[in-house]
């Protein structure tokens, strides 16, 4: 038996695996830059880690803050712009690439613009960034859903997934053939895309996820595919990775942020400051 | 697709081989300076037919494969004439011989059409002067598509473009390169990034190999990363006689006598027998330099040191633990966060 996990560290494991080899892949902000560094650490020492800033093949040596951080690692190996890293995914030179979820609909396609209605909106989330042209172009885009939710309709379609389900996508004619969301990694599960219908399906459920947990959060009838698997346990390498790598995020943003306050006042204290605002 | 980590390093004669094929759309990455002579003398070597040739501007290079007749068509702005008026050069001996087929374009226009096949897009809209010339009347082998004219969606305006060109194999010459193939360039930056990029095949010749170290702590310097890269080739005075920024200079007296030999189709086939197939590689070449005009000639050419300033790409840590173990952010070792995980009930078994 291996040592314990939490659940950001199985999480960020679990996306991890999605990098091959030899990859070219482009890094989103937050869970995915830890999966990046450890997936070049431990699977896929080869693989060219790109962030659209236009900081190409990098070694993250600390966890990126966002996706312009030439301070993460000791040098890269191509220093391009913006435009040439969106252009080199555009012609098909981006095998992976990672995005978080606001709203998702049963085809893959988000939302990450705003809650409610576009104007007077009850939450304005971030907006498209790079999202909307990594999906298109991206051979294939790995979702992750933390604070997301699932959606029937989006209330702003920010990047295309599957549109209509079936064929639609690549019958548009507006996306490389083939290319579109490969999996969605939420707090309960992995969840994959039929390849005739397009529509997500439950592929695998993290271990102590019971499956109404994961019908609960999802307003239409989902499927659940017949040789539903529990995702594979780390192993205490993997662990023992994210841990030192980024101990930060395996605590989860709300733990970890409780901790660095009650050290830096502590700190401050010990030199006779308050510490307060 | 090229791996990014395999070691590309071979010799001229593998990648070439290996790379460029008879029917080729090949283009040459230098522009003016710097050109991959040996490259192209190798190609002219294993005797390669029928390329479509673009080249940005043609020096040395465009004549030597022209010469050797390697060229059915070619896409350019400038070439070279050798020896004024009364002199010539292969694209005219050519032309008159009606062997070689041509499209002539600006310097900017060209360019548009590299930085379209670089970007991914189909057409480029260029400045559209040359409407008023023969530069856009006169269609060469490229009909109708030298150039299109579109109504600009925004303004209506009539819009000169190009299309994309994204020729099967690129040969350009660096300073430096790893064995990966992240090749780095510096001086006149011209359109040799673009004519790489634009390109299925790269094949880099460099004046030195580096370790990736090196790459890595000067990456303002990459023009081409490695995973678009098929060759690396490590060719010390591989320009030669055209010039290295930070290696050595136009060699001149060289450069001069290959212009004096290319006016005629007789002199540059005799200089074309001597330097290009009497030498088998690069070494062979200055060897035989070193023995018509002795070793000083070329030395006198090497660059002295004018180093850039370095660029700090350092941060203040490389890890998330400071000296004494304890993370920089929590304040704590890792088994005190473990502890702090068990006591949340963050852990699962």
């Amino acid at each position: 038996m291996s040592k314990p996990y939490t659940l950001n560290e199985l999480l960020i494991i679990t996306c991890a695996k999605e990098i091959e080899d030899y990859q070219n892949v482009i890094l989103g902000v937050g869970l995915p830059t830890t999966a990046g560094a450890l997936a070049k650490a431990l699977f896929a020492p080869h693989a060219t880690l790109m962030m659209e800033s236009g900081i190409i093949d990098f070694e993250p040596l600390v966890p990126l803050h966002h996706i312009a951080d030439a301070h993460s690692c000791r040098g890269f190996s191509y220093a391009t712009d913006l435009f040439t890293a969106f252009t080199m995914t555009y012609r098909g030179f981006v095998d992976v690439c990672f995005l978080g979820v606001g709203q998702i609909d049963k085809f893959g396609n988000l939302n990450t613009t705003c809650i409610g209605d576009y104007d007077h909106p009850q939450l304005r989330l971030p907006g498209s960034g790079g999202a909307a042209d990594f999906i298109s172009y991206a051979k294939k885009t790995v979702l992750t859903l933390r604070g997301g939710q699932f959606v029937e309709k989006l209330d702003y379609f920010t990047s295309p997934g599957y549109l209509d389900g079936g064929d639609s996508r690549d019958r548009s004619g507006l996306f490389p053939q083939g290319s579109g969301p490969s999996m969605l990694l939420t707090t309960k599960g992995v969840f994959r895309f039929d390849d005739q219908t397009k529509e997500m399906y439950l592929a695998q459920i993290h271990p102590g996820v019971r499956l109404e947990d994961v019908r609960k959060q999802i307003p239409w009838e989902l499927k659940v595919s017949p040789e539903l698997t529990v995702t594979s346990r780390p192993t205490d390498a993997e662990i023992d990775f994210v841990r030192r790598f980024a101990p930060a995020e395996s605590l989860g943003r709300e733990a970890a942020t409780e901790l660095a306050i009650a050290h830096a006042v502590d700190r401050a204290q010990a030199r006779g400051k308050n510490g307060k605002d | 697709m090229a791996h990014p980590n395999d070691n590309k390093v071979m010799s001229a004669k593998e990648a070439v081989a290996r790379f460029v094929q008879d029917g080729d759309a090949l283009i040459i990455g230098n522009y003016t300076v710097g050109t991959c002579a040996e490259l192209v003398f190798e190609i002219c070597r294993q005797g390669r037919k029928h390329f479509t040739l673009y080249s940005q501007s043609g020096i040395l290079d465009v004549d030597v494969l022209i010469n050797a007749g390697c060229v059915d068509r070619l896409v350019t702005t400038y070439v070279m004439r050798s020896g004024g008026k009364k002199g010539g050069g292969a694209v005219e001996r050519a032309l008159q011989a009606g062997t070689l087929a041509m499209e002539d374009y600006t310097n900017f226009n060209y360019n548009a059409r590299l930085m379209a096949g670089m970007h991914g897009f189909t057409f480029m809209p260029v400045l559209e002067g040359v409407m008023a010339t023969d530069l856009f009347r006169k269609r060469g082998f490229m009909g109708d598509d030298k150039y299109r004219v579109i109504p600009c969606p925004y303004t209506g305006k009539q819009v000169l473009t190009v299309p994309a060109a994204n020729p099967d194999v690129c040969i350009v010459h660096v300073q430096r390169a790893d064995r990966h193939g992240n090749a780095q360039y510096w001086g006149a930056m011209g359109s040799v990034a673009a004519a790489a990029l634009c390109s299925k095949r790269i094949i880099v010749s460099c004046e030195e190999l580096v370790e990736h170290d090196v790459i890595q702590s000067s990456p303002h310097f990459t023009i081409i990363p490695a995973f678009r890269v098929d060759a690396v080739v490590q060719i010390p005075w591989g320009a030669h006689p055209t010039e290295v920024l930070g290696y050595y200079n136009q060699d001149s007296f060289f450069y001069g006598l290959f212009r004096q030999a290319n006016t005629t189709a007789d002199g540059a086939q005799a200089w074309m027998d001597e330097w290009v197939y009497g030498c088998p590689d690069r070494e062979a070449y200055r060897d035989r330099y070193a023995a018509r005009f002795g070793t000083g000639m070329m030395d006198k050419l090497r660059a002295k040191a004018f180093y850039s300033a370095p660029a700090n790409y350092g941060a203040a840590f490389t890890s998330v633990w400071d000296e004494t173990g304890r993370n920089r952010l929590l304040g704590l070792t890792l088994e005190e966060i473990e502890q702090k995980m068990a006591e949340r009930g963050l852990l699962h078994e």
